[in-house]
């Protein structure tokens, strides 16, 4: 197996961004079989698939769906396009090469649900990307696939396109529903959900954008025939972003289940000349870092790396080879965390600033014995204890990294420099 | 109902109490919590109000946690007194140690469950962020955003309880900051509220920073006397007099909240703005008396046989205690023989008026008593009748219980003025004021108490009879208008001796329900 | 004192219709704003807005300080944000941040370089990473995988354009 072209088929074809060129490889045939079928006929289509969120938790997709109530009140789908986990920079590839792919997708799970208005809630940065899809909304809503009585199925649906301003948290999806309701984009106490009480209060549906674009293929080839690819418990393809110390970097499509090593070896490249693989992050920023052992017979899908400890998360390879320091790595991504962190509950407001602070001191030189455990101590005290999963995000990689790579942190504490020889520590000119 | 068991405690709560609710207000249990406030939405953010549910594995918060049938909670185990400790730690990282110079020491959260949850052994090396200090947040409440958790409370109230939203969270993560746009006051008519609902020394009133140590302060539960709401309030008190009021929690009347204007009320208690014994004119001379001695004279005089009868008016003001109009009015009727007793409105226009939250245009505690007293005796007047009597000679002699609270009768000057034709003018008050010292003739003032020191019944606009005790002396002399009826009888009164008393005093009615501190 | 432009009014009018409540529109509007007051949200912006959106400026505000590409302090022409996360940082972000404002004469993150032209920012994952290193001028489309010499060239072409 190998690299497969399966939501990704027709991305090399420049003319598949427009509505026109979608509709000339059969886009838009998916929604007008599913606007004939039933609608618990699709959910328990995309149940049966396997198909689990790509955003990061890898939730079943028509569980989530499941959890609506029926309550009678107006429904909402959501698109979480936000994709701010570092790392992760497969949504923007679908969203410049096939929006009318999410369109469709939205359509067709917004129909199943019985959403009569859906948002695609995109990132402000990516402003390339939200022209692309107000383009293509223009279009979809000329051609009738967006409006009333969608191809006469008596199926009403407003899709329209939310502007984001630059805020990690907004991925999560009640810091997304905060943000589109035009307030902080701050998660939102849980209960209630979002299915329950979502967007305005009302039942919501938050789903990414490679899930809702998978559901076109689901609806297509059956549960069954999604199922074609990946394993038992992690069904269909995958987009993986991968960056860092490959000679190829990009986004790849690969059946889950797929060897990581083969991602790197055969997709990527490999690494570069004359390096070895020091560890990878498979999930995203805040997956747990994997070392060059644990690689070693990892395979790509929701389970191994469960076992591993680490998460599949949104699908984005971080790869670092033997020339990185893991200290100088972590005091980027605590960094992160701490810039990102909304602030409204107080173990992560506190806790990522004063671990951020604890590995800058390392890296400058100003490490204290007690660092590594109190590191430590600060994410297992953060972890879990907060509204959202930030803090668990924060907490993971400063407790994998230096749990796995504790000897280059002593090291550092001890003689004020990395234990990498010849590596590059960034010293600040501007602070 | 719903059983669950709290810290082995078995209780039977109504569906959707919360388990918060439950601990604090049914079960008695100590939780550590800084965000959540029963008048305030749930914010769930300051993650301290940790339990352990039994089948859960994963800690949960108390404040947004409903209760269950069955659920088994604890927040005693190791589990979590870890995570509380951490969690006031996470608070105290970034926060001052100043509380050697801030006002909220004594009766700060952050010191009182620290004291009893927290962790002790700060491992925090690293230099602290750095944030605003002494912003002039508005009239009367001054931030100090490195003292802030941020639990939000106070933008909470801005937001849904006085919708003034003046206050918002700016910034993210541990940048955040409470503040005003762009310097903008935070000038509502509640905004002290802020204050009290600050659980650190974030938000510090300007009228009482600084001023004193709230441990050198004893608190004495009472009406505000401010308006006709009636809202339950402490006063907090020491030797010197009084400090500061706040709100006391009455469902029924004010639920947690007062508005800032009877914060002001306590000032004209203190002995600044006394009158401390009496003072009588004859004959173009004056002398100072004890004011039972005065009492007693004018007593004489008003029972002598050529003067008592129609010719003497009583004026009475919404700012007195039902049992004091019942022994005034009982005395004027029935030794004096007079039913020429006037009602003396102090804003007429306005007096219908309300803002919605607590506060009433009628600016006496107890109008509606009064009222209800007049007509139990039968006396129907106008005041037009008191003007013509003073000017066609009718009416010679005047007594009036004037208002404690001068500060909410704009025609003070004006009704000094109409009153002093009188050719005997008896005026009953508890502050001193200038027109009063300036009138000329036969004049006798003398000093009342104030409702901080006397037992009483006020009725509110709403018609709820609330009691009042007395909590301290202020002015040693100085009578209730009950025992300045007596006086005018002739009984020999002892007005109090010594000039500081403390009396433990708590505001009664069934409404009135104690929470213990929130 | 900062006022919208008819065509902007207008703009920020159709935008709080667009959604289910008006507050929505806050994001849309503060960058309308920010685009016609030179690239900042200035108090007088927020305070305009909420007396055309008819929402308490606090709130605003609050909006405004949470998200990052609002700028609460003047910028440049350029307003430069180079990606400093993880991935980027691997393939030399930091550094290259720093040649470029030497290049741009600015001394500090956020300083604005004396020609007027050029503020440089250190931003987070912009999600570009199988490019980096990266950068974001203004709210323009990606300019990636940079190299030392392309980051100079990149300072040297916008002085150019700039005609300075």
């Amino acid at each position: 197996m190998a690299e497969v072209k399966y939501l990704t088929e027709h991305y090399d074809k420049p003319e598949y961004r427009t509505l026109e060129g979608y509709k000339k490889y059969g886009g838009y045939e998916q929604l007008a079989r599913a606007l004939k079928m039933e609608r618990q006929k699709i959910i328990d289509e995309v149940k049966a698939s396997g198909l689990r969120g790509r955003g990061g938790a890898g939730f079943p997709t028509g569980v989530k769906w499941g959890f609506l109530p029926n309550n009678g009140e107006p429904r909402y789908l959501l698109c979480n396009a936000d994709e701010s986990e570092p790392g992760t920079f497969k949504d923007r590839l679908m969203m410049e090469r096939a929006p009318h792919q999410l369109i469709e997708g939205m359509i067709i799970s917004a129909y199943a649900i019985g959403a009569h208005k859906a948002y695609i809630y995109i990132r402000g940065e990516y402003t390339g990307p939200a022209a692309i899809l107000e383009q293509a909304i223009r279009e979809a809503r000329e051609a009738g696939y967006i409006g009333k009585n969608i191809l006469g199925s008596g199926f009403d649906l407003d899709l329209d396109l939310f502007i984001g301003a630059g805020a990690y948290i907004c991925g999560e999806e009640t810091g997304l529903i905060s943000s589109l309701e035009g307030t902080k984009g701050q998660p939102k106490l849980k209960p209630p959900f979002p299915a329950v009480q979502g967007y305005l209060r009302k039942p919501t549906i938050v789903n990414n954008v490679e899930t809702l674009a998978s559901v076109v293929n689901i609806i297509r080839d059956g549960a069954e025939g999604y199922r074609k690819y990946g394993t038992e418990k992690s069904a269909g393809t995958k987009l993986f972003s991968v960056s860092g110390d490959v000679q190829k970097p990009g986004t790849y499509e690969v059946p889950l289940g797929y060897k990581l090593m083969d991602l790197i070896n055969n997709e990527c490249g490999g690494l570069k000349p004359g390096r070895k693989l020091k560890a990878v992050i498979p999930g995203g920023s805040s997956a747990p870092v994997l070392t060059a052992a644990e690689c070693e017979n990892a395979t790509l899908d929701y389970e191994c790396m469960q076992q591993l400890g680490s998460m599949l998360g949104s699908g984005a390879v971080i790869v670092m080879d033997d020339s990185r320091c893991m200290v100088d790595i972590l005091s980027t991504i605590t960094h992160f965390y701490h810039h990102e962190s909304c602030g409204q509950c107080t173990p992560c407001r506190e806790g990522t600033g004063w671990m951020e602070k604890i590995v800058h001191g390392i890296v400058h030189g100003e490490g204290k014995p007690g660092d590594i455990d109190l590191l430590l101590k600060i994410a297992n005290n953060i972890k879990g204890r907060t509204i959202c999963a930030l803090a668990d995000a924060a907490a993971f990689p400063v407790i994998s990294f230096v749990t796995k790579f504790r000897d280059e942190f002593e090291y550092f504490i001890k003689e004020k420099r990395s234990k990498v020889k010849g590596t590059k520590i960034y010293a600040p000119m501007h602070h | 109902m719903l059983q669950c068991t709290i810290n082995g405690k078995e209780l039977e709560v109504k569906p959707g109490t919360t388990i918060i609710e439950a601990m604090k207000l049914i079960a008695h249990e100590d939780i550590a919590h800084y965000c959540w406030h029963p008048g305030l939405p749930v914010a769930g953010v300051c993650r301290l109000c940790v339990v352990e549910i039994e089948g859960n594995p994963r800690l949960q918060i108390a404040c947004n946690t409903q209760i269950t049938d069955g659920m088994k909670i604890t927040n005693q185990s190791e589990k979590v007194k870890e995570a509380v400790k951490w969690g006031l730690d996470f608070h105290l990282i970034n926060h001052p140690l100043d509380c050697p110079i801030c006002d909220q020491a004594g009766e700060c959260e952050l010191q009182n469950q620290y004291m009893k949850f927290g962790k002790y052994d700060s491992e925090m090396a690293e230099p602290k962020v750095k944030k605003h200090k002494v912003v002039d947040l508005g009239p009367r409440v001054v931030l100090d955003s490195e003292r802030c958790i941020l639990c939000s409370r106070c933008v909470r109230f801005t937001d849904e309880v006085t919708k003034t939203h003046e206050l918002g969270i700016f910034n993210r993560g541990d940048r955040s900051e409470i503040g005003t746009f762009n310097g903008r006051p935070l000038d509502n008519k509640y905004s002290l509220n802020t204050v009290d609902i600050c659980p650190v020394g974030a938000l510090t009133s300007k009228d009482f920073r600084f001023r004193q140590r709230v441990w050198f302060l004893k608190e004495h539960q009472t009406i505000c006397t401010g308006c006709s709401t009636g809202c339950n309030v402490k006063v907090s008190y020491n030797k010197e007099g009084l400090f500061r009021v706040k709100p006391v929690y009455n469902e029924q009347v004010n639920g947690y909240w007062m508005c800032d204007e009877g914060r002001d009320v306590y000032k004209y208690v203190n002995k600044p703005a006394r009158l401390l014994d009496a003072w009588m004119t004859t004959a173009g001379r004056g002398e100072w008396l004890h004011p039972l001695t005065a009492a007693k004279k004018v007593g004489e005089f008003l029972r002598a046989p050529e003067n008592k009868g129609k010719s003497v008016a009583l004026v009475l003001t919404g700012q007195h205690t039902l049992e004091e109009y019942e022994a005034l009015i009982s005395f004027f009727k029935n030794e004096v023989g007079t039913d020429r007793i006037f009602h003396w409105v102090n804003n007429p226009e306005s007096m219908n008026d309300f803002d919605g939250l607590l506060i009433r245009g009628d600016k006496n505690p107890n109008t509606k008593g009064l009222l209800e007293t007049l007509e139990r005796h039968g006396i129907k007047t106008e005041w037009k009748e008191l003007i013509d009597g003073l000017s066609t000679g009718a009416i010679r002699t005047v007594v009036v219980a004037g208002p404690e609270n001068q500060a909410v009768y704009p025609d003070f000057k004006a009704k000094v003025l109409e009153l002093s034709k009188a050719q005997k003018l008896v005026w009953l008050t508890a502050c001193k004021n200038e027109e009063l010292e300036r009138l000329q003739g036969d004049v006798t003032l003398i000093p009342l108490k104030t409702y901080i020191e006397k037992d009483g019944t006020f009725v509110n606009y709403a018609g709820l009879r609330q009691t009042v005790k007395k909590g301290l002396t202020v002015v040693a002399n100085a009578m209730s208008l009950v025992e300045v009826a007596e006086a005018f009888k002739g009984v020999d009164v002892r007005p109090e001796e010594a000039p500081f008393k403390v009396g433990v005093g708590r505001v009664n009615n069934e409404a009135t329900l104690q929470r213990g501190s929130l | 004192m900062f006022k919208l432009s008819e065509e902007g009014l207008n703009y920020v009018k159709s935008e709080m219709a667009r959604y289910e409540q008006k507050q929505s529109a806050i994001i849309r509007a503060l960058y309308r704003a920010q685009d016609e007051n030179g690239g900042w949200v200035s108090p007088e912006v927020i305070q305009h807005l909420s007396e055309v959106m008819d929402i308490p400026a606090s709130h605003i505000e609050e909006v405004a300080t949470f998200y990052t590409m609002f700028n609460k302090q003047p910028v440049g022409k350029y307003h430069i944000q180079v990606c400093c996360t993880l991935s980027c940082a691997m393939a030399g972000g930091r550094e290259l941040t720093d040649l470029m404002m030497k290049e741009a004469g600015c001394s500090k993150l956020g300083e604005t370089s004396p020609d007027g032209l050029f503020t440089f920012s250190k931003v987070e994952c912009l999600g570009s990473c199988g490019t980096a290193p990266m950068l974001q001028i203004n709210r323009e489309p990606y300019i990636e995988n940079l190299d030392e010499q392309k980051a100079i060239q990149l300072i040297r072409d916008l002085r150019a354009k700039a005609g300075k």
